[in-house]
């Protein structure tokens, strides 16, 4: 179905060719991974397009390793199938797939040397000296790191390190670039820097690649698309502009993002939480039956006109360039993002965005929403 | 910061008090008497001495390396000492290496059990273990019943031979290879290794480029301490090795007992050390690359 | 699919010949010692069992006689050891004064001279201060096989012990006196516990030298062993054996898994 390239070395980039994403170059499925009597994976189906980064995302014990390495033929999963541009590669040991990983300590080896650690897997590859040598300039130079060849790991920074690390994948030209938390152990300002350079990196390179993390902010800031995941299953796979706006679980809801929760009654232009009406532009399902509410804080409103319930502002937290305020609602608790400039002790609310939710689930009864969700 | 220093020294000092007067000095008294200084502390040894040749001052004379050289019946025995060692050294290092990284590698219950079998000997005093062996490949013993049973009609009897020294050798020299090795390999992170696997080595290839150059000061101290043991050992090869040729071990406590020739003795006890010092000097070299490159990384 | 198979064989059998390498002549011994006559070649197993040998040696006055100096010997000469070795252990692993390599190196000497010119040397220099035959002697000359254990493997112990664990206890409020007896030592005991049942083995196990400083006087069980070997029936020897690795198996059985832990390794990487 799919012609090679005449040229391998030129891969499309995913701008370059819409397409792309629709011929799936990684594909989870059925998978199912029991380890000492715990189902980690639970019949996991996943696809991936080609030049798309993917984040696997979500809290410690979900699964998300576990399932990259199963991609990188770490573990082998008991049921289902993995497909790498359309080939089965389940029984294949890591060294024969074409996938390459980062490590999240790096793994360099301490032995080698940075240009000896990129070398090493073109040498397996039995290619000629001078090839080696062009084929790791090369990838040093898209990391960035042309300087340090010759120094070893324990020589140079972290950061660096984990570029290092990147360029040992990329120099194999991978069907799939695998990341395990790569950017753990940088520091704060570093990390931002970093998963920059990775995204800029893997978008010149067009290079298909699956990245874990823990991180929403990393995983909204990166990906293409994202798979939220909790107890080996996959919450949402969606890009990130959707699982913020349209988490469709109460997990997601409450893993993405900043989220207001409480219990109340959607309605026609309003909702009513303890029995006080609040005015809500948009509401999901408007069935006057008792949900769970969930609003961002930003989606909750100081309206200047007096309209909705006054509430009093409880704390101020002053954020830079606007304020975060905790309001009290009768008996519940909301959590607001003002203007800076913002004081009272008393403010009049409203919503602008209310999710509903029932049994954990979201739903959307608009029209035009995803028919699955309506009841 | 010079408290520190002084409070190290003084708790220091008793052991290197022990080491400098019981061992120190002994050596310093054994070279000195093999050069022919046969007075002062050494005039007890000198007093039973059958045969020795005296210094006439200065540096001392070689006199006594002359003879003890000349006598071609050491000199096949030092080969037979050399020999053993090497192929005991090699052995020990191959088996301790398997074992190693079958537990490394394989991690089962069956691999652990395995590696905790090898390191019994340890556990075994040296006089039982060489009579144990001594009498397994005796004539009567258990290794000739049962290769006879396996249809080797006539198999050799191997106690009171030089292959027989080379067995209990490495019966007794690999529990600490293979702690020494276990250890490092067990140093060595999963990621390490699935790192090369990913980038497309087999498990061989693995083991040869990143398993073994990690390993290599471990590899070195076990070789090292191997081969040192070895070369100095005596109640391996007096119970398991013949009478002539044997190691030089057992030579040197033949010139003392048999012949009351101490200075002989000691000689060869020289000749020893010159060699095993050699291994002695790869060890601390070793030791000290491994903590310069320690002290870069943190 | 066959290449695994015959990986998997070629390991099978390499860990059955180990097995039959390291534990068969230990077994055979056990054998000898419940066999009224040892069997002869071709066959390998005893015609008829008997507890004859250990009636011998139990009443051999002279071979309960070395049992005893044996159990004497060894748990003085540990502690003796200890008692010198541990602090020096401990100022190894905590201060960095000068010349801290050369001496934690210069304690490798005493493997690298031949202990049997040692111990003639030595004996010359024993006689001088009168100490052959002497309690005093024999406890010296085993203490020497003793001190790499004694001062490398704590050592080490010592050395991974994380000093924030004992600055975090300073901080509370506890002396440095406390810090050690709370913190430092039983984080570091399972190496000390390693190193006292090895320098408890290599007394145990040392025949030489007490032979050269302690004959008539003081005959221990590795040193009757000779006797043994060239003078009494198979069967008297490996009763005698038996006896004398009851102790050491049992001390095995005890630190098994801190001596598989690395303990003894980490010690012999000097840092």
């Amino acid at each position: 179905m799919t012609t090679p390239t005449p040229d391998t070395s030129e891969r499309p980039s995913a701008q370059a060719d819409p397409a792309a994403a629709d011929r799936p170059a990684l594909v989870i499925d059925g998978v199912t991974k029991v380890l000492g009597g715990r189902t980690i994976i639970d019949d996991l189906d996943l696809s991936i397009g080609a030049g798309e980064l993917v984040c696997l995302l979500g809290p410690s014990g979900c699964g998300k390793t576990t399932t990259l390495r199963m991609i990188g033929g770490f573990i082998r999963p008991d049921h289902g199938q993995i497909r790498i541009a359309g080939k089965d590669v389940t029984p294949s040991p890591p060294e024969r797939r074409p996938t390459a990983m980062v490590f999240q300590n790096y793994a360099l080896w301490p032995h080698m040397t940075v240009f000896k650690n990129v070398a090493f897997g073109l040498k397996l590859r039995k290619l000629p000296k001078a090839e080696i040598e062009q084929r790791v300039e090369q990838a040093l130079s898209l990391v960035n790191l042309t300087h340090h060849t010759q120094s070893h790991p324990a020589q140079i920074s972290g950061g660096e390190q984990q570029r290092v690390a990147l360029a040992r994948a990329l120099v194999l030209e991978p069907e799939v670039l695998l990341l395990d938390e790569p950017l753990s152990n940088l520091d704060a300002k570093l990390r931002v820097r970093v998963r920059e350079d990775i995204r800029e990196i893997q978008q010149r390179v067009g290079i298909t690649t699956v990245f874990v993390t823990h991180d929403q902010d990393e995983a909204l800031a990166i990906s293409d698309r994202i798979a939220v995941m909790s107890k080996g299953r996959i919450e949402q796979y969606a890009d990130a502009g959707t699982l913020y706006s349209m988490p469709q679980t109460r997990f997601v809801a409450d893993f993405v993002g900043a989220m207001n929760t409480f219990d109340g009654v959607p309605g026609i232009g309003s909702v009513t939480v303890d029995g006080k009406p609040i005015p809500a532009t948009m509401v999901t399902d408007t069935a006057s039956e008792p949900a769970q509410l969930c609003v961002r804080p930003e989606d909750v409103r100081i309206s200047s006109d007096g309209d909705g319930p006054l509430a009093s502002v409880l704390r101020e937290m002053p954020r830079g360039h606007y304020k975060e305020i905790v309001l009290a609602i009768g008996e519940t608790e909301v959590r607001a993002f003002v203007a800076a400039d913002f004081t009272g002790e008393q403010a009049h609310v409203v919503f602008s965005r209310v999710l509903v939710y029932r049994d954990g689930v979201l739903i959307d009864t608009r029209p035009g929403a995803d028919s699955a969700r309506r009841r | 910061m010079r408290r520190a220093n002084a409070l190290g020294l003084a708790m220091i000092a008793l052991p290197m008090l022990v080491i400098t007067v019981f061992i120190g000095l002994p050596i310093v008294l054994a070279v000195a008497f093999s050069l022919g200084h046969t007075g002062g502390p050494n005039s007890n040894l000198s007093a039973i001495a059958q045969h020795e040749h005296k210094s006439n001052g200065g540096l001392g004379t070689t006199a006594a390396y002359h003879e003890v050289l000349s006598d071609h019946q050491n000199i096949r025995d030092l080969i037979v000492t050399i020999v053993v060692t090497l192929i005991s050294v090699i052995a020990v290092l191959v088996a301790s290496w398997a074992v190693a990284l079958y537990l490394r590698l394989s991690g089962s219950r069956l691999a652990k059990t395995f590696a905790a079998l090898s390191v019994v000997p340890l556990f075994i005093p040296v006089v039982i273990a060489s009579y144990a062996i001594r009498q397994f490949y005796n004539g009567d013993g258990f290794f000739r019943g049962l290769a006879h049973h396996a249809g080797w009609s006539n198999p050799p009897i191997l106690s009171s031979t030089t292959a027989g020294i080379t067995l209990g050798e490495i019966w007794v020299s690999i529990p600490f290879a293979v702690l020494m090795i276990s250890s490092g390999l067990a140093a060595v992170p999963d990621a390490l290794i699935e790192a090369a696997r990913d980038a497309g080595a087999s498990l061989a290839r693995t083991v040869r480029t990143i398993l073994v150059p990690m390993c290599a000061i471990p590899t070195v101290i076990a070789v090292t301490f191997t081969a040192i043991g070895i070369l100095g050992s005596f109640t391996v090869p007096y119970l398991t090795g013949p009478a002539s040729p044997n190691m030089l071990g057992v030579t040197m406590q033949h010139y003392f007992s048999a012949f009351a020739e101490p200075q002989q003795a000691e000689v060869l006890a020289v000749v020893v050390f010159v060699i095993a010092s050699l291994a002695a000097v790869w060890y601390v070299r070793a030791n000290a690359t491994a903590a310069r490159r320690s002290g870069a990384t943190s | 699919m066959t290449t695994q198979i015959v990986r998997r064989a070629l390991t099978a059998l390499f860990v059955l010949l180990l097995a039959v390498f390291i534990l068969g002549p230990l077994l055979w011994l056990a054998l000898q010692a419940f066999s009224q006559r040892p069997s002869q070649f071709p066959a390998f197993w005893p015609k008829s069992w008997s507890l004859v040998w250990w009636h011998t040696v139990f009443h051999d006055p002279v071979l309960a006689q070395a049992i005893k100096a044996s159990f004497i010997f060894a748990p003085v000469v540990t502690l003796v050891s200890a008692a010198i070795c541990l602090p020096a252990a401990y100022a190894f692993s905590r201060f960095l004064f000068p010349g801290r390599r050369l001496f934690l190196v210069s304690i490798f000497a005493v493997n690298a001279f031949p202990k049997f010119g040692l111990y003639v040397a030595l004996a010359g220099l024993f006689y001088a201060l009168n100490l052959i035959p002497s309690f005093t002697g024999v406890v010296i000359v085993q203490l020497l096989g003793t001190i790499v254990f004694m001062t490398w493997i704590p050592s080490a112990a010592f050395a991974a012990v994380p000093r924030s664990l004992e600055e975090a206890a300073r901080d509370a409020g506890a002396g440095p006196l406390r810090v050690f007896a709370r913190i430092t030592l039983p984080l570091a005991a399972p190496g000390i516990l390693v190193a006292l049942i090895l320098s408890f083995l290599a007394s145990f196990d040392e025949a030489q030298g007490t032979f050269l400083v302690g004959v008539p006087t003081y005959v221990t069980m590795p040193t009757e062993m000779y006797n043994l070997v060239g003078s009494y029936p198979p069967g008297t020897a490996a009763v005698f054996s038996i006896l004398l690795a009851i102790p050491s198996m049992v001390l095995l059985l005890l630190v098994r898994k801190h001596v598989m832990g690395g303990y003894l390794a980490e010690g012999f990487q000097l840092r």
